[in-house]
């Protein structure tokens, strides 16, 4: 049993520059997964190669096991959103949306009926008869929606489709996005550089970086038990700090700036007395004390910088020239001073180990 | 200062508007050549005009030509300019030169080159000559319209076009023809005017078979000074003036019917 969207072995060049190194992916009928990565990561050269924009040097993929790999653009059934919309400036927002219909021979009456069905489903409307330069950046975006959709495409791409909009606009349309995308079940990959929207959005993120990819798992897996460092550094904050494993068996490494330490079972890697490893403790699963605290490991640092955002603080350290930071409540913010010496705490199972 | 530079643009207008308001008062004359101010007034130069077949068959014979021309360029131009804005090929900063190169030889120099060239054709004296000609020097303008309406182009529209189940052709009719229009019909103006404005080769290959206006008002204006030039003249101002301030009308027009309509 195969699953609906595969890419195997997908390989790019342009000249001597590898885009993409060799991506296997598989993605369920019906899932959001979000590509989620650094620009020139190959997260964008991969959605072209499945709309079929640029071919794959190697590899193959398959919608429902057919192949795509001999169908133009045109042909592959794919709705896209693009970063800047795209929308058809002599076009008005009904007209947008008929023209995949009427592509696809669908007469102008039934089409025109059918578009704004669409741009109602977006919460458009009342807009069908304007022009997309009338239109805020937010109404654009839907329309664009709106014509990605309309023809019940097997697939649905969104391009960074939120980075011209602004942070409350933005909220707003991920949660339009999802709600739309539930409810016509149409599996979708949405590229993005934004953590935070993929954390709300996706069923599952894959991150890329330097044209593979690194980790592809559900949101909080990928938080919680990042596989490789550049996933642990790129989602969320986090303290990575180099440590030398003493014993496996019990679970203990030696580290310049923690001192002796006990790290978590959970989703640990095979490791071996001697292996030299970075530890990961999530700023949120450190606490700040005058004085060591019973029933936690403790270490010292010095506090540097305090960065307020009113409901909680990050507060930055050094202990042994390695920087800390540490997430506390706004509240816990007011008994602390920079140049202050405090202890840090945590318990074991904030110790994650990464070995790649 | 402010007040000194304003005097200055009122003076560089006032120039250029001078031989305007020299010629159209000229046109309305009764004086037997041109002279101004007029000693009379009358409607005789315009009657004379749209009567004498010695000025309607050179009108005619620019607007053919010109058209004509309009076509040919057109029809060189703008598959080169898409080849040469869209595509790299080999000697492509040589083909864009050779584009340009009719703006940078003089007239004078081509004028020259075309007689003896199409001598040789027995081109002289034919509108097929004058034509042909027309049609190399307005090829730089129209190059240069187009091109920067072409680059000016997102060519995202057509991936989206693709995505939507367009075909490469489909695309072109339905997404970039519409898109670029106001760019195709400018520089087709452009050309059409080029062709119509031009007198220096003209004068040397269009001969007495296709004479066109700007030859023939140049002959005149040598021989005979007929004010018939200056109702010419005025005409072609009032044509291209009311082609300026058509735009603004219209819309005009149509903000007030729009408001008679939100009235009701």
């Amino acid at each position: 049993m195969s699953s609906y969207l595969q890419l195997s072995g997908v390989n790019k060049t342009f000249g001597n520059f590898t885009a993409l190194g060799h991506i296997d992916l598989e993605i369920e009928k019906g899932e959001f997964v979000t590509f989620l990565g650094p620009s020139g990561s190959g997260k964008t050269t991969t959605l072209m190669v499945i709309a079929g924009f640029e071919d794959a040097t190697r590899g193959e993929i398959t919608v429902d096991g057919q192949s795509l790999s001999h169908l133009a653009p045109q042909e592959r059934n794919i709705g896209i959103v693009f970063q800047n919309y795209a929308l058809f400036p002599h076009k008005t927002a009904a007209e947008n949306v008929y023209f995949p219909l009427q592509m696809r021979k669908v007469g102008k009456k039934a089409g025109l009926k059918k578009a704004e069905e669409m741009l109602e489903l977006v919460g458009l409307s009342g807009f069908a008869h304007r022009l997309p330069k009338e239109l805020s950046g937010g109404q654009q975006q839907r329309v664009a929606l709106a014509r990605a959709l309309v023809f019940e495409p097997d697939l649905l791409l969104l391009d960074e489709p939120l980075g011209a909009l602004d942070k409350n606009l933005r909220e707003q349309m991920q949660i339009e996005i999802k709600r739309i995308q539930k409810r016509l079940g149409v599996t979708t990959i949405f590229v993005t550089h934004d953590q935070t929207e993929a954390m709300s959005m996706s069923d599952r993120i894959v991150v890329f970086s330097d044209g593979a990819i690194e980790q592809a798992d559900a949101p909080l897996e990928i938080y919680h038990r990042p596989a490789t460092r550049f996933v642990a550094d790129f989602i969320g904050e986090s303290n990575l700090l180099p440590a030398t494993i003493t014993d496996a068996g019990t679970r203990r490494a030696t580290s310049p700036v923690l001192g002796d330490v006990t790290f978590g079972a959970e989703g640990c890697p095979q490791v071996s007395d001697g292996q030299t490893v970075d530890l990961l403790i999530r700023p949120e699963h450190l606490k700040l004390s005058r004085d060591p605290k019973e029933g936690r490991q403790n270490a010292q640092m010095q506090i540097e910088t305090i960065v307020n955002y009113g409901d909680n603080a990050v507060v930055i350290g050094h202990a042994s020239d390695q920087q800390i930071r540490v997430r506390v409540p706004g509240a816990d913010v007011v008994i602390l001073k920079e140049g202050d010496t405090c202890h840090f705490s945590w318990t074991e199972d904030a110790v994650f180990v990464l070995t790649e | 200062m402010n007040t000194f530079i304003r005097w200055i643009g009122i003076a560089v207008v006032a120039f250029i508007a001078a031989p305007l308001l020299i010629v159209v008062p000229m046109s309305f004359s009764t004086a037997a050549s041109l002279q101004f101010p007029p000693p009379g007034w009358g409607w005789q130069y315009y009657q004379a005009y749209f009567s004498d077949p010695s000025w309607l068959r050179p009108t005619w014979n620019s607007v053919f030509i010109a058209a004509m021309n309009t076509l040919l360029t057109m029809a060189l131009v703008v598959p080169a300019t898409f080849a040469l804005v869209r595509h790299k090929f080999w000697g492509k900063s040589a083909a864009n030169l050779m584009m340009m190169m009719p703006m940078a030889v003089p007239h004078i120099v081509m004028a020259i080159g075309y007689y003896s060239y199409f001598g040789e054709l027995k081109l002289v004296h034919s509108k097929l000559g004058v034509i042909l000609a027309h049609t190399c020097l307005s090829v730089p303008i129209t190059f240069l319209v187009l091109s920067a309406n072409l680059k000016g182009f997102d060519r995202t529209l057509e991936r989206a076009a693709r995505s939507l189940g367009a075909t490469p052709r489909q695309v072109f009719l339905h997404i970039t023809l519409p898109i670029l229009r106001p760019g195709l019909l400018i520089s087709a103006l452009f050309a059409f005017i080029q062709s119509f404005d031009e007198t220096v080769v003209a004068i040397f290959i269009s001969g007495r078979n296709a004479e066109t206006l700007p030859r023939k008002m140049f002959d005149s204006i040598r021989e005979e000074a007929d004010p018939v030039i200056a109702v010419i003249s005025t005409l072609l101002f009032a044509i291209v003036f009311a082609g300026l301030i058509a735009p603004s009308v219209i819309k005009l027009i149509r903000r007030m019917t729009a408001k008679t309509a939100q009235q009701r």
